[in-house]
């Protein structure tokens, strides 16, 4: 049974200066999903995790945190904060301390956890992306990859149950790419749901269970991927393209689209 | 080039009159050409005495230990009446930093070179005065009066040159010896307000960012010659500059949003590393704050 983590009610965001950036968004997030965020730049993709966050607040509307109404008291923020953690698209911005394991203790150290769970729980982190060769180091002179996977390191140490990752394969190199995929099925093993905003469609077909899709401020579909991509209209209205396993799936006349290469090669191999 | 010529040129006459003319001309030179070979065009100064110090030997002493005994000798030396002290404080805390820490006698003298600049400055200020007639050991005619170097000039300027390189040593020795998270973390345990110390962990933090953000702008513009000719590098430099401010702003406002959301509530605090104090190292601060102590002691007799 899947349980609610985060529930949007009819939120708006304007900012200060007028501008729309989120418009009647209503949905909710579960333990365990995989959901990827799609949508063109400025289409309030950033916005929406920040509201996730409590970092902006609704202009109009109302989150619920597991059922409970977010306030913008101190004690309902940092609960919220606590269950939903948010990976920055640009992990300098997160970076703070000067070595990794100090920054990695930042946040449990915020949560007013005792010294030993801290640790605890700064260790465990430092395993689980294994960044023991770099817990001295000063995250600043990292390499961009290794620096990633610190500031995941950083939000998994505070336990959440929602990660919120804006844009994480943007700027690494496929090796890390690949490392960062290795990194999100560690985190989908411990029962973390994961919402990740991304403009690599192959990627989102190939990862996630259910697909955001947002377009100039406005939900446009909320379903499954196979839904979003066999559907031309709604694509050529956000500006996406079909991910080239959808295609060569069609191109084949396979009878179920193919999510991986191998599963290309077993159909493929059958068909003949 | 411009601190080897000062440095000679100061030397020079700080010792006018106090040593043979060959054996000053030699003396003068030899410090000159050592700031010379010393001296090499660093473009992340700042960021690079982080690393240094995280590569220094040294790092692994306990950071209050190296922290008091600092600023303990430091004052000394300022309260010091003659130049043995502080000189023999100087060639001790370098020996120690380059010689234990294992910095490189390179890296130590470019890093040295920065503030050595302004130190010499203001002895060429010291050392040359106004006089309404000649008498000095060097005078020059300036408007109907003189600009002389007198003979008690000369032993001000010593005395506060020599203070002044003792207690930059002592800076050297802790800053190239201690990462600066650490030495917060000292002054956090000292009860210094957390105001002080959150904005020192930030301007820290953000010196990064800003020099960062400065190097690409400069670079993306010198990719575009943007620095061609001398007006059109003033013109650059000022856009730059201009445009530095808003960026910098713009990334801090990311940046405390990205604190926000891993919970901060105005205080910044990490998990620090206990370094432990050793008998070795607190023997030694022991008896260079002893020796110190002493030597400025018997400075006012």
């Amino acid at each position: 049974m899947m349980h609610e983590i985060i529930r949007f009610e009819q939120v708006s965001y304007t900012y200060e200066d007028g501008r729309e950036a989120l418009r009647n968004l209503s949905v909710s997030l579960h333990s365990g999903e995989k959901v990827a965020v799609l949508g063109e730049n400025g289409a309030g993709k950033s916005t929406f995790f920040l509201l996730c966050n409590g970092v902006l607040h609704p202009t109009r509307g109302q989150v619920f945190l597991e059922g409970v109404p977010v306030t913008q008291k101190r004690q309902s923020l940092t609960a919220l904060r606590r269950k939903v953690g948010f990976v920055f698209q640009d992990p300098d911005v997160q970076l703070l301390a000067g070595t990794v394991e100090e920054e990695i203790s930042f946040g449990p150290l915020n949560l007013g956890w005792d010294e030993a769970t801290v640790r605890k729980a700064v260790e465990q982190s430092i395993a689980n992306l294994r960044l023991e060769a770099f817990r001295t180091r000063a995250p600043q002179y990292l390499s961009g990859g290794e620096k990633k996977r610190v500031s995941i390191a950083d939000v998994l140490a505070m336990s959440p149950a929602l990660i919120l990752l804006d844009e994480p394969a943007s700027s690494l190199d496929p090796m890390h790419t690949q490392l960062l995929e290795q990194n999100l099925a560690m985190l989908e093993s411990r029962g973390i749901a994961l919402l990740i905003s991304t403009h690599d469609v192959n990627f989102a077909w190939r990862w996630a269970d259910r697909v955001l899709l947002f377009h100039a401020g406005t939900l446009m579909a909320d379903t499954t991927p196979d839904a979003v991509f066999s559907d031309p209209n709604l694509l050529a209205a956000c500006g996406l393209t079909q991910p080239t396993l959808y295609s060569v799936s069609r191109i084949l006349g396979l009878p179920q689209p193919i999510h991986t290469l191998e599963e290309l090669e077993q159909q493929y191999t059958r068909q003949r | 080039m411009f601190t080897s010529i000062l440095t000679a040129l100061v030397l020079y006459w700080l010792f006018l009159g106090q040593l043979s003319t060959p054996l000053l001309l030699l003396f003068s030179f030899s410090l000159g050409l050592l700031f010379l070979s010393a001296h090499r065009h660093t473009h992340d100064s700042i960021s690079s005495v982080d690393v240094l110090a995280r590569r220094s030997a040294l790092c692994r002493v306990n950071p209050a230990l190296k922290v008091g005994c600092s600023i303990l000798v430091l004052m000394l030396c300022i309260a010091a009446q003659t130049t043995h002290m502080p000189l023999i404080l100087t060639a001790v805390l370098c020996a120690v930093t380059i010689g234990i820490g294992r910095i490189s006698w390179h890296d130590y003298l470019s890093k040295f070179s920065l503030p050595a600049v302004f130190l010499l400055l203001s002895t060429l200020a010291l050392l040359w005065n106004l006089v309404p007639e000649r008498g000095g050991l060097l005078d020059l005619p300036c408007f109907g009066s003189y600009l002389s170097i007198l003979p008690a000039a000369q032993a001000a300027a010593r005395l506060v040159l020599a203070r002044a390189l003792g207690a930059m040593s002592c800076l050297f020795f802790l800053s190239l010896s201690t990462p600066m998270p650490e030495i917060l973390a000292v002054l956090r345990r000292a009860h210094v307000p957390s105001v002080v110390i959150d904005l020192a962990v930030l301007i820290y933090r953000y010196i990064f960012l800003l020099f960062e953000t400065y190097h690409q702008m400069h670079s993306a513009a010198q990719s575009r010659l943007g620095f061609s000719g001398l007006r059109r590098s003033l013109r650059t430099t000022g856009q730059l500059y201009a445009l530095l401010l808003s960026n910098s702003f713009r990334k801090a406002s990311a940046c405390f949003d990205a604190m926000e959301s891993r919970c901060y509530e105005g205080e910044l605090r990490f998990l620090t590393r206990p370094k432990p104090v050793l008998l070795c190292h607190a023997l030694f601060a022991g008896l260079l704050v002893t020796g110190s102590a002493l030597m400025t002691l018997l400075s006012f007799f």
